[in-house]
């Protein structure tokens, strides 16, 4: 599940530009989540774009059996617009790319929504707690609030000189997670508190 | 199939720094996730049967031991909470076995008591999709795509360049690890065959400033609202009711034949009142039944009986004995028919007499017979008229509240009558504007503002379910295995009312229906007051339905739980809220699919079940499949448990959101079967 926006309308336009026929593709697997699907629309209609919808371009078996539904449209097409995160446009160019069958020669393949990074990379949908996926779990001891995510500079020996009325110096609308920290440790009392522990230097190294 | 990846997200801590974490601590009770992206392969994880001997050696009591699946959903650790909180209390440390989102919400829920992380998060490069293969994203909030047709240079190139090779490349392997190819290599490659000029695209920079935790949050906390807006779950299909919407309620021509079916209704079959050769009129009870759940049926049309034979049936596989009667044309009404003006005198009795002599059931598409409502041996507090309409494409409610409202609340007030309620609720979602104002206005009329509310409803499919529905204007919770009569509601759709208006003050039987016939292979499409026991093929003639090719799929009732229909033999029936003709899904997919534990299914279910362990129970090909459930506490296939299969509404949210397409429906119908089975 990743977050998209539609990429800005100019941009779009530029690639449209002298193009007679392209091959439009919705994919509204996220819609459920988080997809610009009115905002799409809109920008197809407002241009006159025909398009076909279809969800889970991500899914591969999906995908592949897509490409020979619409092998024709596509043969036919002088360009590809894909609506979906980069994983969709990703995996359907590469089904594309090795389809031998099909005519490829020359198309195209345009992006049409920019994918941004979502907190976590949760299992269900968007959560609020986030995980960078350090391989070095630190909550043990920073009473289960994740340093290297809630801290804008993933700080592990404390918080820095900045913060400000409990706000980050980084971003003013975001709490310092240090700060988080500390309130919590006072109220579950030195339960698992960071401050009675050695200093956890992080391994940056067990990231492959 | 293609081998999918597994995106495990985490595993055990090493076993020296367990040891050494729980030294000082003793009455564990142990959260574990049963890890998302992956393909479904056990219940328990492996790591939590490495944990548990760790623990034993170690001479530590484990209280409790609770599997929850996809815990960084806050609501599961909720609704979960009375399993385990006894064990909960008695124990003195929380050990998470999950992934750092896991982790981080359990001790959100659990708020002042410590939890300890037993595992490691696993870092991914990236982020992979919905589905498992190895094209990732980076989320970068300026995709580049584009510019290199469709290959990341984010998440393909170490260096992360947007700007081309560095230098560094060696026989098309990475220069920062031998055994990586070179993103930009690969690129290149691609651009030859798109012949797209790289070259000729103004230099794209990379906006590290547009990927902005606010943005993803605030994205993140509109989902959730969204998924919990009313009730858990539900989703939010294309309605498609634009098609019908605006079209006024069309009566349909006098069919020349009818087939009447003896069983329209939830219950008992009906006995034929009538032989063949005999003449009928409009109105005529020609079918009736002594059981208590059961509804007579009336002929529809005047004419005489043709044939009296089991024939095909659109909610019955087996076929029903049918009344054929062929119309003279005449539409003589049967003496029955008549006016009553002197309705408001009637008793309760008498009303619900009447309510059951002229076979009114539940025209949403369950077809109760409405009177058994009405004798409940439980005190009823609360009436729901339902004109929610929440399945997508069908507009029959819709326009029937528009154009007969008046109807629609006179038929209230008489069930407001028979309960003896100075309150009712007509719930309607927002997304019918008309509707709304067409009732408010006539309620505003008749000065029945303070005995009739509109419950304003948010747009999400099933919130026309009654359960979903009950819990939103009452706040109860109708008990499982329970009916809204145990908490003192009983819920009638509004064309229900609208039938028995007739019913009472007409004294007309339920021998016609609004229908809405549409879908992409429909012509005209409209909104049809149809006679019961037209049949579906004249209906879809007239409407101009393209289906000599083959390439359609007929369902009477909604996209998401109208009955699929194999034959067009059928009759329009009381509960044919519609006629859709859509065409075939677009391609089919191998049998051979997996779940691939996005848990999806489970952040939409509105019964708040784990539809991917009916899927997992049914198609796993381990010997002790029932002994791992039983093992997770879940009990799927007793219907007294919470999680039980017995407790679907068949609403099909499940199956719409699965991102490997399984049929899960079928695959819980048979679940359910089987479970009655285990019952009896
Ligand atoms: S390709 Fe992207 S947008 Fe489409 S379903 Fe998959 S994750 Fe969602
Ligand atoms: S993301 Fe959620 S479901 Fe997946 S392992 Fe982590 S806690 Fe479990
Ligand atoms: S360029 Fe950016 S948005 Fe596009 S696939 Fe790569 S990381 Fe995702
Ligand atoms: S069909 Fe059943 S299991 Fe699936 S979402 Fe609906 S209630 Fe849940
Ligand atoms: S939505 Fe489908 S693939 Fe995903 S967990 Fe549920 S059953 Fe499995």
């Amino acid at each position: 599940m990743l977050i998209t926006e539609i990429k800005p309308k100019e941009e779009i336009l530029a690639f449209l530009k002298e193009k007679k026929s392209i091959f439009v593709i919705q994919c509204y697997g996220c819609k459920e989540v988080v997809y610009p699907f009115d905002e799409i629309q809109k920008f197809l209609q407002e241009n006159s774009i025909n398009y076909v919808l279809q969800d889970y371009l991500c899914n591969h078996e999906y995908s592949k059996e897509y490409i020979n539904k619409c092998k024709e449209q596509i043969e036919n097409a002088e360009m590809l617009l894909i609506f979906s995160c980069g994983v969709g446009v990703q995996s359907f160019s590469e089904m594309l790319y090795n389809n031998t069958e099909l005519k490829i020669k020359g198309k195209k393949v345009y992006a049409g929504c920019d994918t941004l990074y979502v907190n976590g990379f949760q299992g269900l949908t968007a959560t609020e707690p986030n995980c960078a996926q350090c391989r070095k779990c630190h909550l043990n001891y920073t009473c289960a609030i994740c340093p290297i995510t809630s801290c804008s500079k993933s700080l592990l020996n404390g918080q820095c000189g900045g913060v400000k009325n409990g706000k980050c110096e980084v971003d003013k609308e975001m709490d310092c997670g240090w700060e988080k920290i500390f309130k919590k440790s006072e109220k579950m009392k030195d339960k698992n508190c960071v401050l009675d522990e050695k200093i956890h230097l992080h391994d940056f190294k067990i990231i492959p | 199939m293609e081998k999918l990846l597994d995106y495990t997200k985490y595993k055990l801590k090493p076993k020296e720094e367990i040891v050494e974490l729980i030294k000082d601590k003793d009455n564990l009770f142990v959260f574990v996730c049963g890890k998302c992206y992956k393909e479904f392969a056990s219940v328990i994880p492996e790591d939590c049967k490495e944990l548990y001997p760790i623990l034993k050696e170690n001479g530590k009591n484990v209280v409790e031991c609770e599997t929850i699946d996809f815990l960084c959903n806050r609501h599961h650790l909720d609704i979960r909470k009375s399993g385990f909180q006894d064990g909960l209390k008695k124990s003195d440390n929380v050990l998470v076995l999950s992934c750092g989102v896991g982790i981080q919400t359990v001790a959100n829920f659990l708020e002042d008591k410590p939890v300890y992380a037993v595992a490691d998060t696993i870092p991914q490069e990236g982020q992979h999709g919905i589905a498992l293969y190895n094209n990732k994203c980076a989320g970068c909030a300026t995709c580049f795509l584009t510019a290199t047709q469709g290959i990341c240079p984010i998440t393909n190139c170490t260096k992360e360049l947007v700007n081309g090779p560095c230098g560094g490349a060696k026989n098309g392997k990475c220069e920062v690890s031998k055994d990586k190819d070179c993103g930009w290599e690969k690129i290149n490659q691609r651009l030859k065959v798109t012949e797209f000029n790289f070259w000729e695209l103004p230099v794209q920079f990379h906006k590290y400033n547009r990927v902005n935790f606010k943005i993803s949050n605030k994205y993140n906390t509109a989902v959730r609202e969204k998924r919990s807006r009313n009730f858990y779950g539900g989703v939010y299909p294309f309605e498609n009711k634009e098609y019908t919407s605006e079209k006024p309620i069309q009566q349909f021509p006098e069919p020349e034949t009818v087939e009447i079916p003896l069983s329209q209704h939830t219950g008992a079959v009906c006995e034929s009142l009538v032989k063949v050769g005999d003449v009928v009129k409009v109105g005529q009870k020609i079918g009736d039944s002594k059981s208590f759940i059961s509804a007579p049926v009336h002929s529809s049309v005047s004419g005489k009986v043709t044939a009296i034979e089991t024939k095909p049936h659109p909610v019955i596989p087996s076929g029903v004995t049918t009344i054929t009667i062929k119309a003279d044309g005449k539409n003589e009404y049967h003496e029955s028919v008549k006016a009553n003006k002197e309705y408001e005198k009637l008793s309760k009795d008498n009303l619900i007499d009447i309510i059951r002599d002229k076979g009114i059931v539940g025209l949403g598409g369950a077809q109760f017979p409405t009177y058994v409502k009405f004798k409940s041996p439980k005190p009823i507090d609360t009436l729901i008229l339902n004109g929610c309409e929440c399945e997508p494409y069908v507009t029959a409610d819709d326009r029937l509240m528009i154009e007969h409202p008046e109807e629609i609340v006179g038929g209230m007030k008489i069930l407001m009558k028979i309960l003896g309620l100075q309150k009712g609720y007509i719930a309607i979602e927002t997304n019918k504007p008309q509707a709304i104002e067409a009732v408010k206005k006539t309620i505003n009329n008749l000065n029945l503002t303070s005995a009739i509310e509109i419950a304003e409803l948010p747009t999400k499919y099933p919130q026309g379910s009654e359960r979903m529905l009950i819990k939103k204007v009452t706040g109860k919770d109708v008990p499982l295995g329970g009916l809204p009569l145990d908490v003192g509601v009983v819920v009638n759709n509004v064309g229900t009312s609208f039938a028995v208006y007739n019913a009472v003050v007409n004294g007309l039987p339920l021998i016609k229906r609004i229908v809405t016939v549409t879908g992409e292979k429909i012509k005209n499409k409209l909104n049809l007051e149809v006679k019961i026991g037209t049949p579906v093929s004249e209906i879809l003639d007239y409407c101009g339905a393209d289906l000599k090719d083959g390439d359609y799929v007929l369902k009477m009732g909604g996209p998401m739980m109208g009955l699929l229909q194999k034959s067009l033999e059928v009759p329009v029936i009381k509960g044919t809220t519609s006629l859709l003709v859509t065409k075939k899904p677009d391609i089919k997919l191998s049998s051979e699919r997996s779940c691939i534990k996005c848990g999806r299914c489970v952040d939409v279910c509105p019964m708040e079940l784990y539809p991917l362990y009916y899927w997992y129970y049914k198609n796993s090909k381990s010997q002790n499949v029932k002994a791992e459930l039983d093992n997770t506490g879940l009990d799927i296939l007793n219907s007294k448990s919470k999680h039980g299969a017995t407790n679907c509404i068949e609403c099909g949210c499940c199956e719409y959101i699965c991102s490997s397409k399984l049929p899960l429906i079928d695959n819980i119908k048979e679940m359910k079967k089987e479970a009655r089975e285990v019952k009896s």
